[in-house]
C-alpha cells in the first residue's frame, strides 16, 4: 500500500506539467477565439486563411527530411565505427561525438552563424538545414549506436559462414537488424527538427520560418490558432511513435532508444 | 608438404595466442572424409576455439589447417568449404524460417560455361537464383531458349524477374521446354528438403522467434546443411537444450550424419555426447590433445588419469608396479595384464566401477566394508572403504550397508598408466641465501637442507658448500617438492604464490589439485579436502629438494 504513494508526486508532476498542458491545447484549439465558443473547425479555418502558413510547411518538409536523411546518412557510419573496439577504445570516442550535446545549442548556433559569416557563405535554407543537422546528429547517432552494439557478433560470423562477403553480410543483416535504431533516431530528428525554434531564425538571419517558429510567432496574438497547430503537429508525433513502436519490437535481439 | 587425400583436414602445428596467452598449444590432427570427430574437454581448453580456427573467425597465430591438402588458414569465412551450428543458434531474427535457410544459397554463385549467339564460349559466375534449370536433368540448361535467352545473359539480364515474363511467353509458343527457374529448383527444393531432414517441414513461413530452443537449433542445422558442407561444425549445438530433448538430438545428429555422409567436428564439454555420436573423440585440456581415439579406446583405455577422469565415472588409485604384470593398489596385489613400467615403479590405476565384483570375504584380492548404498536406476552404486581408501561400486546386486565384503577385479580391468608427474620440479632462481624466486613468488628455503656439506657463515651472507665459498643470489638451480609437501590456503596473500584451481583427480582418499598460476604454471599438490574449480588458493610450500645446481657465483674477496 505505502509503495503505491511513492508513485503520487509523479503522477501529480505527469498530472500538472504533461497531461494538463496537452489538454489545455486541445481546449484551446477548438475554442473560437472570437465568441468563445466551442467550434471544431474555426481555428483551423483560419489556419488555412494564413498565406505564410503554406510557404512554412514546405519548409519544414525540406528542413525535416533533408535534417533526417544528413543525420542518417552521416550518423549511421559514425554509430556503425564507434562500436568496433578499435575505433573507441574505452568509450572516449562515442564521448567526443555527444560532446556538443552538453554545450546550449544556442550558443551552438551563434558560433555557427559567426563561422559562416567569416567564410562568407550566405544563411538560408542550406545553413538551416546544416544548422538543425550538427543540433540533431546526436539524436541520430545515440540510438543507432545502442542498437548496433547490441546486435550479436555472432549474426555477422552467421552470415560469413553461409558465405556473406563482409560487405553483403553489413547489408544482409547488419542493416537490417539495426532498422530499430534507424526508426528511432528518426523519431528523435524529424519531428523536433522541424518543431525546433531559434536554430531557423539564426540561421537564416530570420528569413525564413519552420513550424516551430510560426507557433512561437503566432502565440502572442492568437493562442488558440497557436494550440490547433500544435494539435495537428501532436497527431503526427503520434503516429510517427506508433510506426516506430511497430517496427521496434524489443525481442532482445537489437536495442532500442526506450 | 605432407599431402593425404584420405584426410579432409589435418591441422598441422596450430597455434593460437590472445596477446601472451597460448590458448591452443600445437594441435596436430588428421580428420579423415566422413567422420564424426568430437572435440572433448573442460570449458577452455581451447576446443571452441580450435574450431573456430578451422570455421576461419579465428586466424591461427602458427600452424596450418589443410583442407583437402591445401592450406585454408588464411583464408575468411565465407571463402571456406565449411558451415557452422552455432551454440547460440545465431538464426537471423529478421528473416523467416525459409529465408534463414535460403540465405547461404542464396549468395552462392556457380561457374556456367555457355556458348553466346556468335559462338564464342564464356564462362560467367551466376548466383543459383539467377538461371534456368532444366527439370528433367535438374542440370541449369543454358540452350532452351535458341538464342533469346543467350541475349538477356549477354545483356547481363539475368535477373529472374525480368526474363520469367519472358520465358513464360516462349513456353506457350512453344518455343522453349517448360522450364523451371533456379530459384524455385535450388532454393525451394533444398531448403524444403533441409526441412525435412530436420523435421521441420511446414515451417517455413514461421518466425524464428517462436520456435522453440530445440526447433531454432534444427533451423540451425537446416540452415548450414543445406549449403551442402564437404564438412559440418558444430559448436556445443546441444548445449542449451534441456537433457531429453539433448538425448534425441543426440540420435537425430547421429542419423543426420549417417545418411548425409558428410564430416561432423564436434565441440563439447558433455563426455556422454561423445562418447555417443563420435567416430573418434578427440579429449583436450590446456589446449593440448591428450588422446584421441575410438570412444571405446578413450573410456577402456584411458592414457592418462585425467581423461579417466573426465571420461566416465572412475576410481583411480595410486599404484606401485611391483613387477610386469603385478600391481600393488592400497595394499593389496593385483594381477594385471601390464608391463614394461619397470620394477617399484609408481603408476597410476584406473578401475571402472562397473569392473569390480563383489565377492565373500576372502575370496577377493581386497576387503573393504560398504560405506553407502544409492539406487541409481539399472544398477547400485555402492562406496567401499579398502584400507583407508574409497571405491566406487556399481552392481545390480546390493550388499547391505556395514557389511563386510571382498573384491575382485579381473587383471584386463586394471588400466595401468604412467604418472604424468612423481613431483613438482621448478627452475628457480635465488634471490638471496635463503630465498629464491619461484613462478614469481619468493620463498624461503633452508640452504644446509638443500644442499650437501653446507654451512653459514656469521652473517648469512656466504655459503660454504663442499669447502667453497658461495653467494646465491642470482644463480639459477632447478628443485622439486613433493605433492605433499605443499599445503594449500584460502587466503592467497598467505603464501608467497598464489593460483586457481584448474582441475582435481579424486584418489580414493585424498586428492591431486591442479593449480595453474598467474603465469599459466602448473603446480600439483596432495589434498585431503575438496576444493573446487577456479577457487583462488595461496601455495605454501615446505620442503625442497636439489635436483641440479651448477654454481658458479663464488664469493670474491671484499664483494658483499
Amino acid at each position: 500500500m505505502f509503495k503505491k504513494f511513492l508513485a503520487l508526486p509523479y503522477a501529480l508532476f505527469m498530472l500538472l506539467f504533461v497531461l494538463l498542458p496537452l489538454v489545455l491545447i486541445l481546449v484551446f484549439a477548438f475554442i473560437d477565439a472570437t465568441d468563445g465558443s466551442f467550434d471544431l473547425v474555426a481555428n483551423f479555418q483560419e489556419l488555412a486563411k494564413e498565406n505564410a502558413l503554406g510557404k512554412v510547411i514546405k519548409n519544414s518538409i525540406i528542413a525535416g527530411f533533408s535534417t533526417g536523411a544528413l543525420c542518417l546518412i552521416i550518423g549511421y557510419p559514425i554509430a556503425y565505427f564507434l562500436t568496433k573496439k578499435e575505433f573507441n577504445k574505452k568509450g572516449v570516442m562515442i564521448g567526443l561525438f555527444l560532446a556538443p550535446m552538453w554545450v546550449n545549442f544556442l550558443l551552438r548556433m551563434m558560433a555557427t552563424k559567426a563561422v559562416f559569416n567569416v567564410l562568407g557563405i550566405k544563411l538560408g535554407m542550406g545553413a538551416v538545414i546544416f544548422g538543425l543537422t550538427y543540433e540533431f546528429l546526436p539524436f541520430m547517432i545515440m540510438p543507432l549506436y545502442n542498437t548496433l552494439l547490441k546486435i550479436d557478433k555472432s549474426f555477422i560470423e552467421g552470415a560469413g559462414d553461409l558465405g556473406a562477403t563482409p560487405t553483403k553480410a553489413f547489408w544482409k543483416v547488419t542493416v537490417p537488424l539495426s532498422m530499430p535504431g534507424v526508426l528511432s533516431g528518426l523519431t528523435m530528428v524529424l519531428i523536433p527538427s522541424v518543431t525546433t525554434f531559434a536554430v531557423t531564425e539564426i540561421m537564416s538571419n530570420g528569413k525564413m520560418m519552420l513550424l516551430g517558429d510560426f507557433i512561437y510567432s503566432l502565440k502572442a496574438d492568437s493562442l488558440n490558432m497557436a494550440a490547433a497547430i500544435s494539435f495537428v503537429l501532436l497527431l503526427f508525433m503520434i503516429a510517427s511513435m506508433l510506426i516506430s513502436n511497430k517496427y521496434d519490437k524489443d525481442d532482445g535481439k537489437g536495442g532500442k532508444l526506450w | 608438404m605432407e599431402k593425404n587425400n584420405d584426410y579432409i583436414i589435418q591441422l598441422q602445428g596450430l597455434v593460437k595466442k590472445y596477446g601472451d596467452k597460448t590458448v591452443v598449444k600445437g594441435i596436430n590432427l588428421n580428420i579423415k572424409e566422413g567422420e564424426f570427430v568430437t572435440f572433448l574437454g573442460p570449458s577452455g581448453c581451447g576446443k571452441t576455439t580450435t574450431l573456430r580456427m578451422i570455421a576461419g573467425f579465428e586466424l591461427p597465430t602458427e600452424g596450418k589447417v589443410l583442407f583437402d591438402g591445401k592450406d585454408i588458414a588464411g583464408l575468411p569465412p565465407y571463402k571456406r568449404p565449411v558451415n557452422t551450428v552455432f551454440q547460440k543458434y545465431a538464426l537471423f531474427p529478421h528473416l523467416n524460417v525459409f529465408n534463414n535457410i535460403a540465405f547461404g544459397l542464396k549468395l552462392k554463385k556457380i561457374k556456367v560455361d555457355f556458348v553466346k549467339k556468335n559462338g564464342e564460349k564464356a564462362v560467367k559466375m551466376v548466383k543459383l537464383k539467377d538461371f534456368l534449370v532444366d527439370p528433367a536433368s535438374g542440370k541449369p540448361d543454358f540452350s532452351i531458349a535458341n538464342g533469346d535467352y543467350y541475349s538477356y545473359v549477354d545483356k547481363g539480364y539475368i535477373k529472374l524477374r525480368k526474363i520469367k515474363k519472358t520465358v513464360d511467353k516462349m513456353t506457350k509458343k512453344g518455343k522453349v521446354k517448360k522450364v523451371v527457374n533456379g530459384y524455385k529448383y535450388y532454393i525451394d527444393e533444398k531448403v524444403r528438403r533441409a526441412l525435412k531432414i530436420v523435421g521441420l517441414s511446414d515451417y517455413e513461413t514461421r518466425n524464428v522467434d517462436s520456435l522453440s530452443g530445440g526447433q531454432q537449433q534444427r533451423v540451425a542445422i537446416a540452415r548450414a546443411i543445406v549449403n551442402e558442407p564437404k564438412v559440418l561444425l558444430l559448436d556445443e549445438p546441444l548445449g542449451a537444450l534441456d537433457l531429453k530433448m539433448r538425448q534425441e538430438m543426440q540420435l537425430e545428429l547421429k542419423e543426420m550424419h549417417r545418411t548425409l555422409g558428410i564430416t561432423f567436428i564436434y565441440v563439447t564439454h558433455d563426455q556422454e555426447e561423445a562418447l555417443t555420436m563420435s567416430d573418434t573423440v578427440v579429449v583436450m585440456k590446456d589446449g593440448e590433445i591428450c588422446q584421441e581415439g575410438t570412444p571405446i579406446d578413450i573410456y577402456n583405455e584411458p592414457k592418462t588419469a585425467y581423461v579417466a577422469d573426465f571420461i566416465g565415472e572412475s576410481n583411480i588409485l595410486d599404484g606401485v608396479m611391483i613387477d610386469d604384470y603385478r600391481v600393488n593398489i592400497v595394499g593389496a596385489e593385483f594381477a594385471c595384464v601390464d608391463s614394461g613400467f619397470g620394477q617399484n615403479a609408481p603408476v597410476d590405476t584406473v578401475i571402472r566401477p562397473e569392473d569390480i565384483e563383489i565377492k565373500k570375504v576372502g575370496k577377493g584380492q581386497l576387503e573393504g566394508v560398504i560405506k553407502s548404498s544409492m539406487f541409481r536406476g539399472v544398477h547400485y552404486e555402492m562406496l567401499c572403504d579398502c584400507n583407508g581408501y574409497e571405491f566406487t561400486i556399481h552392481s545390480t546386486v546390493e550388499s547391505p550397508v556395514g557389511s563386510k565384503v571382498g573384491l575382485y577385479v579381473a587383471p584386463e580391468n586394471i588400466q595401468i598408466m604412467t604418472k604424468e608427474h612423481i613431483d613438482n620440479t621448478v627452475e628457480v632462481t635465488f634471490t638471496s641465501n635463503t630465498t629464491f624466486d619461484l613462478y614469481g613468488g619468493e620463498y624461503e628455503f633452508d640452504p644446509t637442507a638443500l644442499f650437501e656439506d653446507c654451512s653459514y657463515d656469521a652473517d648469512q651472507d656466504v655459503l660454504t658448500i663442499a669447502g667453497g665459498e658461495y653467494t646465491l643470489k642470482g644463480e639459477k638451480a632447478k628443485v622439486n617438492f613433493a605433492f605433499t609437501d605443499i599445503d594449500m590456503t584460502d587466503d592467497e596473500y598467505a603464501a608467497p604464490l598464489a593460483g586457481n584451481v584448474d582441475s582435481m583427480i579424486y584418489k580414493g582418499k585424498n586428492y591431486i589439485v591442479d593449480i595453474k598460476t598467474d603465469d599459466n604454471h602448473h603446480v600439483y599438490a596432495d589434498t585431503q579436502y575438496l576444493w573446487d574449480k577456479g577457487d583462488r588458493v595461496g601455495i605454501k610450500i615446505y620442503k625442497f629438494g636439489l635436483v641440479e645446481c651448477q654454481l658458479i657465483g663464488k664469493k670474491e674477496d671484499g664483494n658483499v
